[in-house]
């Protein structure tokens, strides 16, 4: 498979103004075929701007999305039928059960019979309310079966690409990780999946890649394991015996090491895991360790490293 | 497809939430029913500024020219300027009318009136009816029952019934006296009272210094019987015409008012004689009052338009929780996304008008149509006109609902068709208790064009004819603005898809 056929959509220089103000600036990504893909980034960074254009909802100002290599925009109706957006918001109809709004998109997306109801089932199945909720009116669900709802009815028609826009938000843990489980079943029957969130744990737990989106900009976008080494790692330990001949040796070694207050106690920060170096180096140098701390990669560090910022700010 | 697919879930909501579906049907039903039992009878009635007079005629005998004296009076009544005689049928009804102070009083002409009239006269043998202020009624069998708490306007109905009386009862005693100038009786008693001066030279042939009139003619006549009477005829009619000489500005022998005074017909009087009719309806219900024929059209039209609000909540509502985006997200295209919006509008407001006929004529004893209209004229009336007006009431309904984005837009945007439109229109005050120029504002609002139709196939009596032409022009109005209407959607909606921002 060539990287040309692994890229279902690709965003080329997308631009959008709203007035004076870029929501979105020169953002180009490409995202492959069946990965689930994350769009990282605070409140306001412009996740639920692009993909409001990636679904066709509304047109960039500059730049151009291609669902395998056709234009996605509003008057490409046909192009919706193999894209499923779930809102941010609950878009369902509350005096209706939950299946009759399965069937009811299902037959607007031109699905009727046999194979509705089949799909209607199967969804229901997936996203977990085939135990008696199905035919309860949807206004009675908790928040999170309403999310959940919110996400079945972008699969009824079995798009090729589904989005999701902060689709967690306000449901309590056993409701997300359901959600984690369905968007997962999803993928694995094909689908690729872009995912917004500003939530880090939960792009570090389903998403292949992930872009992060700041100011309307992509800062970084790469597999989880690559961004996190863009994050700076602090290391602290202590040793028992100080004096300057060890101190020179520590810091003629590891110049960014930085002695605390406290005799003794010392950390280092750096972009790079550097706990392996400093164990060899104390070993070597036969120093002892009291204790040693060393705080894990994250998303959230990853993020304040790149912009000086954290996430939730 | 899809559009029926849109069109069965609205319904489907509007269906499942009862209080609503229940409220838009009987509402105007209530609101008919509340508003027909609490309106007086003239409601929506033009007013002509006429005084009622209400008259039982119940005279059997004959007056002048073979007619009842009652009817003379009548007429005397009608010819007068300002005035509208109203024949009640029944002394029940009479008695009933004012017992309910539906009417201040009604005059009665009793059986004997005719008769009673025709005994007037100035001889000492007949009735003088006559008192200081005016006729005394009861000599003339006349009476009039009166409601003792609208003394002023009786007091006014009895001096308009003094007034026609005198004019009726005088000139006929003027003209009867006349008459008897030239009987027998008169002269005999003339020739017995007059006596002429003898003048010497006679005196030798009649040896009297006086000789009553009647000698005198007996001795011109000489003696004969038939020559005596001839004179003391030519006494009599030379009398009369000598009368009529000096008063000939009057006819004495007339009998009637116009004839005794000579008047010349006034031409400008509009004389107004009605049947009494029942317009307040009976029962409980007040069957058949014809104010319902005013009411039902009335309210029926503004309620058909009030749906603009409630098919516009139910858009912005939509808007509101995400389903409307979420349905532009779909391959649906615009035209079956705005006709699945439609279609439930449409039939709502059509079944609200057929069921509001319906019940208005079941139970409101409501007059539709004319007994004369064709199956084809029947269609055009409960199918063609509801259809059309329905058409432009959800056409208004899609494009309020769409260019509101939240609810106090909607409240704002949808007063002006539903509570301005339905004034002007005359949904609220009927045209015929406004300016005279109401009429031609209201034809700037569809409700304007849909009431002017719908009062057509109502009407509140059946001795009119219905003006197809004018339901036609009506309907196709309304039509014409729905299509406008939902162009202008159609636009809006496609800009609100399919634009850059």
């Amino acid at each position: 498979m060539t990287q040309a056929h692994s890229v279902i959509l690709k965003i080329d220089g997308i631009t959008k103004l709203h007035g004076q103000f870029k929501a979105l600036n020169t953002i180009s990504l490409n995202i492959n075929r069946g990965e689930i893909f994350g769009l990282l980034g605070p409140n306001g960074a412009g996740k639920s701007t692009l993909l409001s254009i990636l679904a066709g909802s509304t047109n960039p100002s500059s730049g151009i999305a291609l669902l395998d290599r056709e234009k996605i925009q509003p008057t490409n109706l046909t192009l919706r039928a193999r894209i499923g957006l779930v809102p941010q918001d609950f878009a369902f109809y509350e005096d209706l059960t939950a299946r009759e709004n399965l069937l009811f998109f299902g037959q607007l997306f031109r699905i009727h019979g046999q194979i509705l109801t089949n799909k209607v089932n199967e969804i229901l199945q997936i996203i977990g309310l085939d135990d008696g909720k199905a035919d309860q009116y949807s206004k009675y669900f908790s928040g999170g079966m309403k999310r959940r709802l919110n996400l079945g009815i972008a699969l009824v028609h079995s798009p090729d690409v589904l989005m999701l826009d902060e689709p967690t938000v306000g449901v309590d843990p056993q409701s997300r990780n359901r959600i984690f489980e369905a968007i997962k079943i999803i993928n694995s029957m094909g689908t690729t999946v872009i995912y917004t969130t500003h939530y880090m744990e939960e792009a570090e737990t389903l998403c292949n890649r992930i872009a992060i989106l700041d100011h309307g900009q992509i800062i970084a976008c790469d597999t989880l394991q690559n961004l996190l080494s863009l994050a700076q790692t602090t290391i602290k330990f202590s040793i028992i015996e100080n004096d300057q001949t060890r101190a020179g040796i520590l810091k003629q070694n590891l110049p960014a090491l930085i002695p605390d207050s406290s005799p003794g106690n010392y950390s280092l920060t750096s972009h790079k895991n550097a706990t392996p170096d400093i164990i060899n180096l104390l070993v070597n140098e036969k120093i002892q360790i009291i204790n040693l701390h060393m705080d894990s990669p994250n998303l959230e560090k990853v993020f304040l490293s790149l912009t000086g910022r954290h996430l939730r700010d | 497809m899809q559009s029926f697919i849109i069109a069965k879930k609205e319904l489907k909501l509007l269906i499942r939430d009862k209080l609503t579906a229940t409220v838009l049907v009987v509402l105007p039903f209530v609101m008919i029913l509340i508003l027909g039992l609490l309106l007086g009878e003239g409601f929506g009635q033009k007013n002509d500024d006429l005084m009622r007079i209400s008259v039982l005629n119940l005279d059997n005998g004959l007056g002048l020219n073979n007619k009842p004296w009652a009817e003379h009076a009548i007429d005397d009544m009608v010819s007068t300027p300002n005035i509208k005689v109203e024949i009640i049928q029944t002394k029940e009804l009479a008695e009933e009318l004012v017992k309910t102070g539906k009417r201040a009083a009604v005059i009665i002409f009793n059986p004997d009136f005719s008769d009673r009239v025709n005994d007037c006269s100035f001889l000492s043998t007949g009735v003088n009816p006559f008192h200081r202020d005016g006729i005394y009624l009861e000599k003339l069998q006349v009476s009039i029952v009166k409601d003792n708490k609208q003394p002023a306007t009786s007091a006014i109905i009895e001096s308009v019934c003094q007034i026609a009386l005198l004019r009726i009862v005088m000139p006929w005693m003027i003209g009867k006296a006349f008459e008897k100038l030239g009987d027998p009786e008169f002269i005999e008693l003339l020739g017995k009272e007059v006596s002429l001066p003898i003048p010497p030279s006679l005196r030798l042939l009649i040896p009297k210094d006086k000789i009553p009139l009647g000698e005198l003619l007996e001795l011109a006549s000489g003696k004969d019987v038939i020559l005596a009477k001839n004179y003391r005829e030519k006494v009599g009619s030379g009398i009369q015409i000598a009368l009529t000489g000096q008063f000939k500005n009057y006819n004495l022998t007339g009998k009637s008012w116009a004839s005794l005074t000579r008047s010349v017909n006034n031409t400008e009087t509009v004389k107004t004689l009605t049947t009494f009719q029942n317009e307040d309806g009976t029962g409980i219900l007040k069957r058949g009052a014809i104010r319902y024929q005013i009411l039902v059209p009335s309210f029926t039209v503004m309620f058909a338009f009030s749906l603009i609000l409630i098919a516009g909540w139910i858009f912005v509502a939509e808007k509101r929780q995400g389903t409307f985006n979420r349905l532009l997200s779909t391959p649906v295209s615009t035209p079956s996304i705005l006709l699945g919006k439609f279609i439930p509008t449409m039939i709502i407001s059509l079944f609200q008008i057929l069921f509001l006929l319906a019940l208005g004529k079941v139970l409101l004893g409501l007059k539709i149509g004319m007994p004369t209209w064709s199956l084809t004229d029947w269609m055009i009336a409960l199918i063609i006109l509801p259809l059309a007006t329905s058409f432009c009431v959800a056409s208004f309904s899609l494009l309020i609902g769409l260019l509101s984005k939240n609810e106090t837009q909607l409240a704002l945007f949808s007063s002006i068709p539903v509570c301005l439109f339905a004034l002007i229109g005359g949904c609220i005050f009927p045209w015929e208790m406004m300016p005279d120029n109401a009429k031609t504002l209201a034809f700037f609002t569809p409700q304007g064009w849909a009431l002017d139709a719908f009062r057509e196939i109502m009407p509140s009596s059946f001795d009119t004819t219905t003006d197809f032409k004018l339901i036609w022009k009506s309907t196709l109005v309304l039509t014409t603005m729905g299509f406008i209407l939902v162009g202008i959607t159609w636009i809006t909606l496609d800009r609100v898809r399919f634009s850059n921002s």
